[in-house]
């Protein structure tokens, strides 16, 4: 069987597991379906943040400002307007991608220049929502926030519910991503990476291609922040800007493989329930210092993330896009 | 076709591009020559808008190219390769041609593809990968496929045939003048090799110094006084005399 139909078949399967496996052995256990949502969470801002770094060439450190621009602006738009929450959901992506806009001419910094640039622009909006008091409910923050409603008498508010919505989010991103990468969009992004000029001259729009991958990993990022705010029911400015919502997927997406399609999925996945699942128990104060050294360890052992590795066929140093 | 006039380009202190004036019409073939350092390529870089020229007038068949960027000035039909080959990077061959076509051309015609691997002798490597798997020649071969796939009116090479051996040059020599017939192209080329220029170009422009010191057909030209002074250096050394 040929290799594309075998990564289909594969594909299938897990998401066989996912959608029916998954909640079939956790769907009583609260506990460990919080985990896993958790870390779904995680992996939706890490595929984004991936997309960004692998199509579009540019590595974000203010992944944090679309996650709590997208969660202020789904919350605020449920509890203030009425919207109804999976639409405040969508358009809590849509205040990210616009946010993001702010961020367009960081596109003309490069490598460490646009990474701090784009910390600043978090920086700038966690202040923002903190300052815009009848709005945010400031420092305080909001509290109450709708929770995804009961739909055909499932109750998507619940746990399972949750895991269903983000599992979906995810599983979208990661298709999207991929059909990207696929397309001669993909090419054109991957072909930029060495030498842009050389594209500009054959006709690719070099920096609207760029932009479009912000505003499209912004979007994404801004859905999952939305997506946690109505599952948690609470945000303040400290914890929907919290420089973790950008740390742990990097961490996510490099464990895993950030120049595959599925590897920060994976990476999430396997970084946050090995920690909160093995190493919590083991080290209550400070296992993330385990993670750390198994970080470390990836990155030497494997720089190219936990998926070639299990393919058994490591990326050459300096490869992109490949899934 | 192209008009330049009055192209002026300072890089600081530095006047790479005095006051360049020229046109190209359907179909021409120009050989531009000049000593090193004489703002060839930055003629080129001006042309197709990697550079932006600090003063003149620059249109392309009756559009002014001055504020356009460079990828808009591709899909208007200019072509052009860059004297070091610039492969995309970690694509193969074919997609190399792929992505130029794709936004130079606004389309995907995969029977022109084929057609410019075969002219440019590189089908049996366009599934190789273009930045690690390919001799000199296919490198500077890719260089005019990606030119070629974007469907120019004008094509600038810039020192395409430079490192080449002879028996390799030759051979590229004639798949350039096949390019340019079945094409229908006009063509400026930039080139050290006299002998190439005269079978390749009827009309040859000259720079020295950021200017166009000789106009005509290479037989004229490379008679000129002004030209042989130019290669020979005495220019410079009566100024430092």
């Amino acid at each position: 069987m040929s290799n594309p139909s075998m990564n289909r078949l594969l594909l299938i399967a897990v998401l066989a597991v996912a959608y029916v496996g998954v909640p079939l052995l956790f769907g009583g256990n609260a506990y460990v379906l919080g985990l896993i949502v958790a870390a779904l969470t995680i992996a939706g801002v890490a595929v984004a943040w991936a997309l960004l770094g692998n199509l579009g060439g540019m590595v974000s450190f203010g992944h944090a400002a679309f996650f709590g621009v997208g969660s202020y602006t789904s919350a605020v738009l449920a509890m203030k307007l009425g919207v109804p929450v999976f639409a405040a959901m969508l358009l809590g992506g849509v205040g990210a991608a616009v946010s993001s806009i702010a961020m367009l001419p960081a596109l003309r910094l490069r490598g460490p220049y646009f990474a701090l640039a784009i910390l600043a622009y978090a920086h700038i909006f966690q202040i923002l929502t903190t300052e815009m008091t009848p709005v945010t409910g400031g420092a305080g923050g909001l509290l109450s926030i709708p929770r995804f409603p009961k739909i055909l008498g499932f109750d998507f508010g619940e746990k399972l519910g949750g895991y269903l919505i983000v599992l979906t989010v995810v599983v979208l991103a990661a298709l999207a991503y991929d059909a990207i990468r696929r397309s001669t969009w993909g090419l054109a992004l991957k072909a930029m990476h060495d030498t842009e000029v050389a594209t500009r001259v054959v006709g690719v729009p070099s920096t609207h291609l760029k932009a479009a991958m912000l505003v499209l990993s912004a979007f994404i990022t801004g859905v999952v922040g939305a997506f946690n705010a109505h599952f948690i029911s609470f945000l303040d400015p400290d914890y929907a800007f919290s420089s973790g919502w950008t740390v742990l997927p990097i961490a996510a997406a490099i464990f895993g493989g950030y120049r595959t399609v599925w590897g920060p999925v994976v990476g999430a996945l396997a970084i946050y329930l090995v920690d909160q699942l093995l190493f919590k128990p083991i080290l209550p104060h400070g296992h993330q210092m385990i993670l750390g050294v198994l970080l470390c360890a990836m990155i030497l052992l494997s720089p190219g993330g936990l998926m070639p590795a299990l393919r058994r066929r490591p990326v050459k140093e300096g490869r992109h896009a490949h899934a | 076709m192209l008009t330049l006039e009055g192209v002026q380009v300072n890089f600081g202190g530095v006047q790479a591009l005095k006051s360049a004036s020229f046109s190209v019409a359907e179909g021409e073939s120009i050989g531009l020559v000049g000593p090193n350092g004489a703002g060839k390529t930055t003629l080129f870089n001006v042309i197709s808008g990697v550079v932006r020229p600090t003063a003149g007038r620059l249109d392309f068949r009756g559009t002014s190219l001055l504020k356009l960027p460079e990828w808009k000035r591709a899909r208007l039909g200019i072509g052009r390769s860059f004297q070091i080959p610039r492969p995309f990077g970690h694509c193969t061959v074919r997609e190399n041609l792929l992505v130029a076509q794709r936004f130079g051309a606004g389309k995907k015609d995969l029977r022109r593809i084929d057609e410019i691997l075969d002219i440019l002798n590189l089908r049996d490597k366009a599934d190789r990968d273009a930045t690690s798997e390919l001799a000199l020649t296919e490198h500077k071969a890719l260089e005019v496929g990606k030119a070629l796939a974007t469907e120019p009116s004008l094509l600038l090479l810039d020192e395409v045939l430079a490192g080449l051996e002879t028996s390799s040059k030759r051979a590229f020599m004639e798949r350039l003048a096949a390019v340019r017939d079945r094409y229908r192209l006009a063509m400026v080329i930039i080139e050290h090799d006299i002998a190439t220029i005269a079978a390749l170009c009827p009309r040859v422009l000259v720079l020295n110094f950021g200017q166009i010191i000789a106009d005509g057909s290479p037989g004229a030209v490379f008679r000129d006084p002004d030209v042989i002074r130019s290669y020979t250096g005495e220019t410079t050394l009566a100024e430092a005399s």
